[in-house]
């Protein structure tokens, strides 16, 4: 008799979504459990990273990898996962592109420390707190992880075979991934795997734009109200959907909302926020030169609009670190 | 006289279409013709006020034949210079709607969708100027399905829509996205820094400018595009991911385009990619838009010379 597959589960910089989406295949679970061993999952189980450290290399057929590599820990276990997997899975948008913690880049750490140990509004008072990697205590020396400047994908830091985009992935699309799995029908390495090759736009069935139609004022989807029929574009809301990938179901626009791009870059796309750039320049009604400065700051954080999910992996986050 | 009633002149269907009734105010002078680019810089036999004579001497198949009734893309240079104020672009289309009524279509390379890539998106629809792309619904393995269709006729070939397609289903034969990145490919010196400029073909100076671009050495790169229009930001950084040490964009300044709103549309891409760089905090700015105007003789110089001072600056150990 075969062994079972070894599956193992990892979080690092994450908001535990993507966790939450593989409990929500609920018993389907315990089919899992039948054909596969969960081996490591510290959100569910109490394993330590001594299971992982003692175990031998390749010894995990899957490991599913959420989270960006934020800090010292988190790199250290995209190393040691990578060495004792066969398979390494880029499991939703942080792993894959950075995700919103990504957005961090845009900050230098100094920064974003002065704010939430100085500035933030639910302080009382600063202390001038900044966390230190060792500390003596009575009880001996204790340790935190150290805190990256720079927000990485963790095909930054390690080699990965898979990339599995969604914040979170849809479960739908979890489960037909496991399944390839496991019945050993993944696609040549390097891949994109559950989700579309199409773009959102090509499966949403809202109205499209008319002949002729320009924007003069870009709104966010709170400001005005938004027809559940209508291309956002058309109605002045930034909408993710021209460059990115489907396979999501489109539950933010069944949610009437735009499209926030978590699928990331479609096929062909080798740069998420530039191209959607591109794309919402062109819609910009520049009949009046004198007015275009004002459409344009009419779209508030253009860099955290075009760039949401996707920031960590563009070629201007690249050009900073470099 | 029964035969003058029954059979419309040439000019009287250019004058029944809306823009082509001011026709017959043209006295043919001639401003027009002094004011055109297409004139100066891609085709000498290129001439408005000969055409609208052609029109009201009934020479139509000469009219349509001519490559002023296709190489107008309705930049309106010639319009406020012209003395009886008439607005030849519109006169130019209402004779090029008769020409495509009667068969003919534009002996411009224009450009083509590949619908395999295509989303049916419509970003293309609302990016050009002259509504050559439309949304058409065709049924692909039994599924209605959006795509884009280009009207031949309409398009002025200037790769707005090149630029804007999310997907890089538009091409251009010439300027194609893989043909552009296939030329941004410089030498590299160690001790030199290496730019690309992409220069929109209209806001160069025949008589001097070209000289000027050819005087740099291997080190600057210049790529020939129809309008700024055509390059976009991503364009602009992959430049830069191959090791290119800047990216100068070159287009018209505004009012001047000849493709109407391409450079407004390239400042609205490049002022988003500035702002995008600044918010990073990248402080590098290697990627720099410049408008030159018509008179504005020696430019092009300054701005490349500047650029090289910027990277070179940057190259330098502190």
């Amino acid at each position: 008799m075969h062994a079972k597959p070894k599956l193992a589960f990892y979080w690092a910089a994450s908001c535990g979504g993507c966790e939450i989406t593989i409990t929500e295949l609920g018993m389907r679970l315990v089919d899992v459990s039948e054909i596969a061993d969960i081996v490591f999952w510290p959100a569910a189980m109490d394993y330590k990273y001594d299971d992982v450290r003692s175990m031998k290399d390749n010894e995990i057929d899957f490991t599913f990898f959420n989270g960006a590599i934020r800090n010292s820990e988190n790199e250290e276990m995209a190393h040691l996962l990578r060495k004792k997997s066969k398979i390494l899975i880029a499991f939703g948008s942080c792993s894959h592109m950075g995700g919103i913690p990504g957005l961090a880049n845009m900050f230098d750490i100094e920064s974003i420390c002065e704010r939430v140990f100085d500035t933030m509004p639910s302080l009382d008072e600063s202390k001038g707190t900044r966390p230190v990697i060792k500390s003596k205590m009575p009880e001996g020396e204790i340790c935190l992880p150290e805190l990256y400047n720079q927000v990485k994908t963790l095909a930054q830091v390690t080699e990965v075979d898979y990339f599995m985009p969604g914040c979170p992935p849809v479960v739908d699309q979890v489960w037909k991934v496991f399944n390839a799995a496991l019945e050993g029908k993944l696609p040549p390495k390097g891949s994109v795997i559950g989700a579309d090759i199409k773009t959102v736009c090509d499966v949403c069935t809202r109205k499209k734009v008319e002949l002729g139609f320009k924007v003069k004022e870009f709104h966010r989807p709170h400001e005005i109200e938004l027809d559940p029929n209508l291309c956002f574009l058309a109605q002045g809301v930034i909408c993710c959907g021209p460059v990115t990938r489907a396979g999501c179901g489109l539950p933010c626009l069944n949610g009437n909302m735009p499209c926030r791009g978590c699928y990331g870059p479609a096929e062909g796309i080798e740069d998420q926020g530039a191209k959607l750039a591109s794309a919402i320049a062109a819609i910009i009604d520049t009949d009046d030169v004198e007015a275009l400065q004002k459409t344009l700051a009419s779209i508030v954080d253009p860099a955290g609009t075009f760039y949401r999910f996707s920031l960590a992996d563009s070629i201007i986050s690249q050009m900073k670190y470099k | 006289m029964s035969h003058e009633n029954t059979i419309e002149t040439f000019a009287d269907q250019v004058k029944a279409i809306p823009g082509g009734e001011h026709l017959e105010m043209c006295y043919s002078c001639g401003t027009c013709v002094s004011k055109c680019m297409i004139q100066q810089k891609l085709e000498p036999e290129y001439n408005p006020r000969r055409l609208l004579r052609m029109v009201m001497m009934d020479m139509r198949k000469e009219a349509f034949e001519s490559p002023t009734t296709w190489y107008c893309s309705q930049c309106d240079l010639c319009y406020p210079a012209c003395p009886q104020e008439i607005h030849i672009s519109a006169v130019i289309a209402a004779v090029k709607q008769l020409a495509v009524e009667a068969g003919y279509s534009t002996p411009l390379s224009t450009v083509s969708v590949d619908e395999s890539l295509c989303a049916g998106c419509g970003i293309c629809v609302m990016a050009c100027p002259y509504e050559a792309p439309h949304l058409i619904q065709k049924e692909v393995d039994g599924v209605m399905d959006l795509f884009s269709e280009v009207d031949e006729n309409r398009c002025m070939s200037c790769g707005i829509c090149v630029a804007a397609c999310p997907l890089g289903a538009i091409s251009r034969k010439g300027v194609s996205n893989k043909e552009i990145i296939k030329q941004i490919k410089v030498k590299k010196q160690k001790s030199i820094p290496s730019l690309v400029i992409f220069i929109c073909d209209w806001c160069l100076r025949e008589d001097d400018d070209l000289s000027i671009l050819e005087s740099y050495p291997a080190n600057v790169r210049v790529i020939h595009i129809p309008c700024s229009g055509r390059i976009d930001p991503q364009m602009a950084l992959l430049a830069l991911r191959a090791g290119i040490d800047g990216v100068l964009v070159c287009g018209c300044r505004p009012g001047e385009c000849h493709y109407q709103h391409g450079t407004d549309i390239t400042t609205c891409k490049m002022s988003l990619l500035d702002t995008m760089i600044d918010q990073i905090k990248l402080r590098d700015h290697r990627v720099k838009f410049v408008q030159i105007g018509t008179q504005e003789r020696g430019r092009i110089r300054q701005e490349i010379d500047s650029m090289l001072e910027t990277l070179n600056a940057r190259k330098e150990p502190h």
